[in-house]
């Protein structure tokens, strides 16, 4: 679905944000990509819709070279919920919100009006059908901009910090919407620091330091491996160090909490 | 966005004109600016401009300036073509043309090599009330992020199918929108955020509040102001007395 062929970006300050990454994610695939702040994520997926083009090497898309397509084209195909919702939000309802993309696409009245529908009942926002949006609180923005995307139905849904500024709740509502996803196909990028968060959906992880990927595998191994994580400055998961410190335990390490408080609950037996 | 990024935000910079005294380099801008008022014809202005350009070389900014330059010809040839409709001078329209060049660059010579912290300092040397100094200087530190939020904003509405090089110059306009209602909206909300912290650091307990730098001008910046005022003089003396040649 996407593929990074040996892709290389300089930023124009010099600094070298992409250095020859080479990775193929396939369709109806959850991959997560972690690293420290300034490893390349925001990069990586920003080449996926064409908003940054590479330097050298190629990015295609369902097949299409993304130094020949318009970021409009793309994002068709993949759908983006940036960081900071406050840097979309512009209309005057929530429902105008909802139909920008749509509009910009050429779906039919009749289709955006259902769409919108859909979104605003997804995400628990049909009350706010006609508040502004700017006046809506931080969570309930970002589920905002997420059934936004979501709306439009693209192919590929890439989330960019998707649990800064969510409580609990929040959080595990957007696991389930991202376990939703995963169950209709679609195909999934987080890009997180929150590894608490990634660990219960047991992506597909890809570990990126100095632009480059240093590590890519499923979540059960790459958050086991502690000397690769550390190097990426990547926290281990709570529940991983707490397999590591029973020492003898069960066979895997708790996927979920709940799962670690009944075995705790049951006499703690492997 | 790009000019104004490459012509007016301030880069640290190691060059001698850098380490002048900002007082020293606001005087040198000033009287390039005023020279570019007192021109009257088309040759003074290369003259005033090449001066420019020179400062610019001591400063180690001229690549800066030159695409600062490249840039503002754009708006210079709006103005050439509204003045030779009107007046149907060539001579007039290039000066006013050349004029808009040489206000940008003298403008932007001192803002590129001028820290924020120094342009605070000049401000306060001139005793400005300290709520319009905090606030001008304020502006000048957040061109950079405010520059930073237009990208992430475009990038966001581009991904929803915003294609803003689209259609006739009212679509275009139309388009802008979207890019324009956050960013207002991100900068009032941010500016009251800072007006809290501000507050909440104790911004305006006491009436002159104390420096950490306090600039005082040393013998080379002396020399160069005079150097500079003598060559202003100079060149307006022969402007208007030696040189009236009155050619184009």
């Amino acid at each position: 679905m996407i593929r990074f062929d040996d892709v290389t970006f300089v930023h124009q300050n010099g600094v070298r944000a992409l250095d020859g990454v080479t990775l193929e994610v396939r369709a109806g695939e959850t991959v997560a990509i972690v690293g420290e702040n300034g490893a390349g994520k925001t990069t990586l997926v920003k080449h996926v819709t064409g908003l940054l083009k590479p330097a050298s090497g190629r990015v295609l898309v369902d097949g299409a070279d993304t130094k020949s397509s318009s970021t409009a084209q793309l994002s068709r195909k993949v759908g983006v919920a940036f960081q900071n919702p406050d840097h979309q939000l512009f209309s005057e309802t929530v429902e105008e919100e909802m139909s920008f993309a749509l509009k910009n696409f050429g779906f039919s009245p009749d289709l955006v009006a259902n769409r919108v529908s859909w979104g605003l009942e997804l995400f628990g926002l049909e009350e706010y059908r006609k508040s502004s949006p700017l006046v809506l609180s931080g969570g309930e923005k970002k589920r905002l901009t997420l059934a936004c995307i979501l709306a439009w139905d693209p192919q590929v849904v890439i989330l960019d910090e998707p649990t800064v500024g969510q409580d609990s709740i929040q959080k595990e509502k957007l696991a389930g919407t991202i376990r939703m996803l995963r169950s209709t196909g679609k195909t999934v990028v987080v890009v997180s620091h929150d590894i608490e968060f990634l660990w219960p959906i047991q992506p597909r992880v890809v570990v990126m330091k100095g632009g480059k990927v240093v590590g890519d595998g499923p979540a059960s191994e790459v958050m086991q491996d502690r000397e690769l994580l550390e190097s990426a400055r990547v926290a281990q998961p709570q529940l991983v160090e707490f397999h590591h410190w029973l020492g003898r335990g069960p066979e895997r390490p708790f996927v979920d909490p709940l799962e670690a408080r009944r075995w705790v609950e049951g006499g703690m037996r492997p | 966005m790009m000019w104004i990024s490459g012509g007016f935000v301030f880069r640290r910079g190691t060059s001698a004109y850098h380490k002048l005294d900002p007082r020293v380099k606001l005087l040198i801008s000033l009287l390039m600016f005023v020279a570019t008022l007192l021109v009257k014809a088309v040759y003074e202005m290369a003259v005033v401009i090449a001066f420019m350009v020179a400062v610019a070389a001591v400063a180690t900014v001229l690549k800066r300036v030159l695409r600062t330059m490249a840039f503002t010809a754009l708006f210079s040839a709006f103005i050439f073509g509204v003045n030779m409709l009107a007046t149907r001078n060539l001579f007039s329209s290039t000066l006013y043309a050349t004029r808009f060049v040489a206000i940008v660059v003298s403008t932007s010579l001192f803002f590129i090599t001028t820290s924020p912290d120094e342009l605070e300092q000049v401000m306060k040397t001139f005793r400005f009330p300290r709520d319009i100094v905090f606030a001008f200087v304020t502006a000048v530190r957040f061109i950079p992020v405010m520059m930073l939020d237009t990208i992430q904003i475009m990038d966001a509405q581009k991904s929803r199918g915003l294609e803003l090089e689209k259609g006739n110059i009212l679509r275009r306009v139309r388009n802008m929108i979207p890019i324009l209602i956050p960013l207002v909206v991100n900068s009032v909300v941010r500016s009251g955020e800072l007006a809290e912290a501000m507050e909440s650091r104790a911004y305006g307990a006491v009436p002159r509040p104390t420096s950490l730098v306090a600039y005082r001008a040393g013998g080379r910046d002396v020399a160069v102001a005079a150097a500079a005022v003598l060559v202003f003089a100079l060149t307006a003396y022969s402007f208007y007395y030696i040189l009236p040649l009155h050619l184009p």
